[in-house]
């Protein structure tokens, strides 16, 4: 058993790891995942008694503290019991050293053995990672990058230890070597304690049970490594799996604004977070448990920002709304797909109070909202499909994006402009003084919709409703309000509730999503999941005529039936790599 | 390339450089003006001849008869190991030299040893524990020692320790005409033999050090000491079967780079301590003006400084095996 309590270790006034606590039992493995800087290989080698800064908290393996112990005590562990597999950069093997010796010197160092005894224990070993045995006798550059690895993993088995720790272990190998490698790791770490450093998400995937995320020397986040992937709950986690280009991700990469700062006070990441309060940037937020969950997050993790519970809603006794049920998270994008008529436009326009409920609730920010006063619409915003609806044709570019502002009598009339100004900079459009005099019948479709979308962002709001905001687009147009919308996402951590037909369109935008059928929630989670396997009947009709709108643009069909294929031609080729992309329906 | 080639064309290599040599020792006397014997051995050897020997060696070089003849009476000369013949020793100048080499051989040969030794063990260490006070007292203080010339530290060393402390013997070699024998006999040698060597030792000893001091300093950050660590090797291990070993190959080029400063170095140590090798047998020639003998000493020495080269070049080729497959 493993058990690292408050670890801390630091180069000189440089602190790397600022209190660490970790448990792992018996064949227990854990992915330590983060982006570079976050500490990770610092705490493998901490482990293993490597690390030349000071070490302090405890370690505590089978019960020793490791901590504690002489280095002579430390040394006969190391090798023995703690194993590391270190990177195969070019010199992690002694260049001038035979392999098999390199290899029989990790079982010389803890066994005095006769020569022959060694000679066949070494060559057992090259055997059990794969390798030839006329490679004993090579040097290692007469290796190549997998071998090399191989060599690195059959010193750390040398002595069988009970903790492995593998760090990056495939990071500089080729597609198909790390492949081979991962099915070797994969049959070594089920019987021991296993610590695998990576910045790959698919390899914890298919390595661990258990995840934990650093972010700047500690912990944010540790659970079941399934779980993990498929529902983050911490926002730096869910920015990482964003940023991580897995072949099951649908959706576009999005990475975390800014960059890793170290000694923040308060919550490491408050400084890229866009739910952080008050507290986030005075106190450290400790790991507790929410959910089966270890967060560190003074909110609990991602909090839910919009929650519809149980909304019923129906026009002359014939239900346009029943039992609908949905949880919207900061920062995310979900989905409501169906097709017109379904009752998502309802829904999302009871949402902005342009209709009542006849049953159920709608909370923002755990708030019920019972009326829609100006400080909910400083929070929630909508575009619509067609941009006509919410810009006036009365009123210039500069007069439309200030409109919010006034009505929310924010500030001085300078402070206003200045914040429009702004607003139309984030939609990328000109804000000199001809283009803010202009009238929506003298703009482009496209600029309609952003000076739309500029309007709603004025406020900076913390949920964005865009209801089909690109259907009355041509496709490149679309594209970009699109590209536009997730950029701004990620710099402001929007969250948005996008309401669309085009599922195709959906999973490139969005990381939950909700299906809609006749005025009921049908299936929702993780878009990538919804997709992959669909459960319901409906949604499985619905990812088949996509991929049918697919095939049909084999044949040329319209620009804006392609658009939608070409987002499925992509998909097809994820599942199928370096093929001709052939799309099963089967694949759904 | 496959190993066997590369060395075949180390050696190739050396041989061309020795055959050059011999060719320049062959042309040069013959290429000044006037008459070659002359050329050869200087006016004053030849005030001292008699008609008979100036006719024997006319005969011996073949000088009176035709280019290859002469080249012909060279090669089997020197195939004889015939370096001509000394007027000044009376003697032959072949066994003239080999009456010094070994000295020279001896001092220098030991130099080399203690010095590359002493400076890789002394570079580990103190690398090892870089910033330490041992550290920064030995680079500091070899070099200040590797600043001086070979000559001056042998007259220092001479004057503390043979003149005013009386350690050890002024000069020579052996006592003369003591009849030692067996261990004695080594003994005094010995004694005769330390100023010298340490004079030597101590100028050589500065470059071998501070070079395997700072690839040591670099080796220790490389990720395969950490990989010896991660496997539990003891420190020991670590300083000189991972990273001394992998030391070896700058300081065995570097040793290479440094042999003919070595000769050099002890052809003055040598006139310094009056020890009877190649250096003060050179001395004296230069003294004398034995033309023949200076050319078979300097003849000699170039030949020792390339074997000494080529042993060194084998040597690294089987320190690293990355050399003999490199493609
Ligand atoms: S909400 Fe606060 S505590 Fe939670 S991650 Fe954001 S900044 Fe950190």
């Amino acid at each position: 058993m493993l058990k690292i309590i408050g670890l801390k270790t630091s180069f000189g006034e440089t602190e790397i790891l600022r209190g660490i606590d970790l448990e792992l039992d018996e064949r227990e493995s854990i992915a330590l995942v983060g982006e570079s800087g976050a500490g990770k290989t610092t705490l493998g080698l901490s482990i293993m008694g490597l690390v030349s800064g000071s070490v302090s908290g405890e370690i505590l393996f089978n019960g020793r503290n490791l901590l504690k112990i002489s280095e002579d005590d430390f040394r006969n562990l190391r090798g023995k019991e703690l194993a590391m597999v270190f990177q195969n950069t070019e010199d992690a093997l002694d260049p001038v050293c035979r392999i098999d010796d390199q290899i029989a010197e990790a079982i010389l160092v803890h066994h005095g053995q006769s020569r022959k005894n060694i000679k066949a224990a070494v060559l057992k070993l090259l055997m059990s990672v794969g390798l030839n045995e006329n490679k004993a006798l090579a040097y290692p550059h007469q290796l190549s990058g997998g071998e090399r690895q191989r060599v690195l993993i059959a010193m750390a088995l040398a002595n069988d230890p009970d903790v492995l720790i593998l760090d990056e272990p495939t990071a500089s190998l080729d597609a198909l070597t790390k492949a081979d490698i991962l099915k070797l790791f994969r049959s070594v770490i089920n019987c021991r304690i296993s610590l695998v450093i990576t910045h790959d998400i698919s390899m914890a995937r298919a390595l661990t049970q258990k995840m934990a995320v650093l972010y700047a020397g500690r912990i944010v986040e540790i659970g079941r490594t399934e779980e993990m992937v498929t529902n983050p709950r911490h926002p730096y986690t869910r920015g990482l799996i964003r940023s991580y280009p897995g072949m099951t991700t649908t959706r576009d990469l999005q990475g975390i604004p800014g960059r890793m700062a170290q000694g923040l006070d308060g919550c490491p990441f408050h400084e890229r977070c866009t739910q952080a309060i008050e507290i986030c940037n005075c106190l450290v937020p400790q790991l507790r448990e929410i959910d089966e969950r270890l967060i560190a997050c003074h909110r609990g993790g991602i909090v839910p920002l919009l929650e519809i519970r149980n909304l019923g809603m129906s026009f002359d006794s014939c239900s346009v709304l029943r039992g609908v049920s949905l949880t919207l998270f900061e920062g995310e994008t979900l989905a409501l797909v169906g097709e017109s008529g379904s009752g998502k436009t309802t829904l999302s326009k009871i949402i902005m109070g342009l209709f009542e409920q006849d049953s159920g609730e709608i909370l923002l920010e755990g708030q019920n909202v019972n009326k829609r006063d100006a400080s909910f619409y400083r929070r929630v915003q909508m575009i619509f499909q067609n941009p006509k609806e919410s810009v006036s044709h009365r009123m210039n570019v500069l007069d439309t994006v200030m409109e919010p502002l006034n009505v929310q009598k924010m500030g001085s009339k300078e402070e206003r402009q200045r914040a429009a100004k702004e607003a139309l900079r984030h939609v990328e459009l000109s804000n000199d003084s001809d283009f803010l005099k202009k009238y929506p019948h003298q703009l482009s479709g496209g600029e309609v919709q952003r000076v739309a979308i500029a309007r709603a962002l004025a406020l900076s709001p913390k949920l964005l409703i865009a209801d089909e905001p690109t259907s009355a687009l041509d496709p490149s147009v679309q594209a970009k309000i699109l590209k536009l919308l997730m950029n701004l996402q990620e710099k402001m951590g929007l969250a948005i509730l996008f309401v669309t037909h085009d599922i195709a369109l959906a999973r490139k935008v969005s990381d939950r999503m909700a299906v809609m059928l006749k005025g009921q929630i049908v299936e929702t989670g993780a878009t990538n999941e919804v997709l992959s396997h669909p459960q319901h009947p409906y949604t499985r009709r619905l990812v088949e005529c996509a991929a049918a709108a697919s095939l049909g643009m084999e044949t040329g069909e319209s620009q804006e039936e392609s658009m939608a294929a070409n987002n499925f031609k992509i998909k097809a080729e994820d599942f199928i790599i370096g093929k001709r992309p052939i799309l099963k329906i089967e694949d759904y | 390339m496959n190993r066997e080639q590369n060395s075949r064309t180390s050696i190739l290599n050396y041989i061309i450089a020795l055959a050059v040599i011999f060719a320049l020792n062959f042309i040069l006397p013959r290429m000044m003006p006037g008459d070659p014997l002359h050329a050869i051995y200087g006016d004053e050897a030849l005030v001292a001849m008699t008609p008979q020997m100036e006719a024997s060696l006319i005969r011996e070089f073949a000088l009176d008869r035709s280019w290859t003849d002469q080249l012909l009476a060279y090669v089997i000369n020197l195939l004889h190991c015939d370096l001509g013949f000394s007027y000044y020793y009376r003697t032959q100048v072949s066994s003239v030299i080999m009456g010094a080499l070994p000295w020279t051989l001896l001092l220098t040969g030991l130099a080399l040893i203690i010095a590359t030794a002493l400076g890789i063990i002394l570079g580990i260490e103190s690398g090892w524990q870089r910033g330490a006070t041992l550290d920064r007292c030995l680079v500091a203080g070899l070099m200040f020692l590797s600043g001086f010339p070979d000559f001056f530290v042998g007259i220092i060393l001479l004057l503390i320790f043979g003149v005013s402390l009386n350690m050890a013997p002024l000069s020579g070699a052996v006592t003369p005409y003591a009849g030692l024998k067996g261990l004695d006999y080594l003994l005094d040698a010995l004694m005769h033999l330390i100023l010298p060597l340490a004079s030597l030792v101590a100028v050589q000893l500065g470059a071998v050090y501070l070079l395997t001091r700072n690839t040591i300093v670099t080796l220790l950050g490389e990720s395969f000491i950490l990989t010896a660590r991660a496997k539990g090797c003891s420190d020991l291990c670590i300083k000189y079967s991972h990273a001394g070993r992998n030391c070896l190959l700058p300081v065995t080029t570097a040793t290479g780079l440094r042999i003919p400063h070595l000769f050099t170095g002890a052809l003055f140590i040598e006139i310094i301590f009056s020890y009877p090798g190649l250096g003060s047998l050179l001395n004296s020639a230069l003294d004398a003006r034995d033309y023949p003998l200076i050319q078979g000493i300097l003849l000699i020495v170039t030949i020792a400084v390339l074997t000494a080269n080529l042993l060194v070049d084998l040597l690294y080729k089987r320190l690293d095996p990355r050399v003999k497959y490199a493609h």
